[in-house]
């Protein structure tokens, strides 16, 4: 599927997997990345569901998630914000990176490449900072 | 496990010596929208013909919103037909207050608003309506019905694409302002495979696969990709 941007954020979702999952992630990846400035409202479960063109079933499920998660809040009969808590976001911006470097060390292991091979390249290609 | 609005136990319909139906069993969960799938002639118009009383089982118990399905459940139901057609005599005007009088629980209000939103305006002719005005009319008309069970043989076949558009938005926006039971019976399975929540496959006659879609997704992947799988 192309493309959907609503709300500051953007969304791809592939129909081969469950896109309830799909949608809980991006607006957490959003969340993470800083798309949405925190405080701000997102969409209402209708908007977001006509925007993607899915079941507002599956978009009420990853909200419920995501308030579960408390990344959200649902205030009554105003619509959902995301959370004021920058030390919630923060944690969400580590996991994000920690998923992010397990993908990555998952992958170099299949190349063959061991821990010190992979902190060489990163020295190489990584920049000075190291 | 949610309450069962349509339960099926090896249902047959018989036409001569061919099974249109054989060894059904299905289960619609309330408050779904269920896909109905399968290739022609595999059995899906005749299940919903089933469902709306104008096809009785040969064999088997159909049972729909806890009753055998007769004309008294129609009223809790609102069916579109495959190719259905309104009177041509019509304006749009008049199919919503003949709407109005025969269907209890039929809202006018909300038939207007779908027409307006369809581009159709109470003194448009039913006839000399494009196949895709004629499907938008005939969907607005179910959709304007406040009734529990929502059955739509084909809604989308034959239509353009920005009047399938319309149609798609038009039911985002029933699901989320009312709970109904949704069936839907498509070969448009790129297109609209996001809507469903659970869907069933058919082939000669009987369920060959049905179940919650985001699990199937899980499983199998696309709908598009199980019905290759399925039936290519």
């Amino acid at each position: 599927m192309e493309e959907v941007q609503i709300g500051g954020m953007r969304f791809t979702l592939d129909l081969s997997q469950p896109l309830y999952e799909q949608v809980l992630d991006q607006v957490r990846s959003s969340i993470a990345k800083g798309e949405i400035a925190l405080g701000s409202k997102i969409p209402s479960v209708r908007e977001m569901a006509q925007a993607l063109k899915i079941n507002p079933n599956t978009v009420m499920r990853a909200y419920q998630e995501l308030e579960r998660d408390q990344l959200t809040e649902t205030r009554r009969g105003q619509g959902t914000y995301i959370t004021t808590d920058s030390a919630r976001v923060e944690q969400i911006r580590y996991r994000a990176a920690e998923q992010a470097i397990q993908e990555f060390l998952g992958k170099m292991a299949s190349f063959g490449f061991d821990a010190q091979a992979i902190e060489k390249l990163l020295r190489k290609y990584g920049g000075e900072s190291t | 496990m949610s309450k069962v609005v349509i339960q099926a136990d090896d249902v047959f319909k018989k036409y001569g010596s061919r099974n249109a139906i054989q060894h059904l069993n299905v289960s619609i969960p309330e408050f779904s929208v269920t896909a109905i799938l399968g290739p022609n002639g595999a059995g899906k118009s005749t299940f919903m013909r089933m469902i709306t009383g104008m096809v009785k089982p040969s064999a088997g118990n159909l049972t729909v919103l806890d009753q055998t399905p007769a004309w008294e459940v129609n009223r809790s139901i609102a069916y579109l037909p495959d190719r259905a057609r309104w009177y041509g005599n019509h304006r749009v005007g008049q199919a919503i207050e003949w709407a109005t009088n025969l269907h209890p629980g039929f809202n006018a209000e909300r038939a207007w608003e779908l027409m307006k939103s369809f581009g159709l305006d109470a003194a448009t002719p039913v006839e000399g309506m494009s196949r895709g005005q004629e499907a938008r009319l005939m969907l607005a008309l179910c959709l304007a019905r406040d009734v529990p069970l929502l059955v739509l043989d084909e809604p989308f076949s034959g239509i353009d694409m920005i009047s399938r558009e319309k149609i798609i938005a038009a039911l985002i926006d029933s699901f989320s302002e009312r709970q109904q039971t949704v069936l839907i019976s498509t070969h448009e399975i790129a297109e609209t495979e996001s809507l469903f929540d659970h869907a069933v496959f058919f082939q000669e006659g009987t369920a060959v696969l049905s179940g919650d879609v985001e699990r199937l997704r899980a499983e199998r992947g696309s709908m598009q990709n199980i019905y290759r799988q399925l039936y290519g």
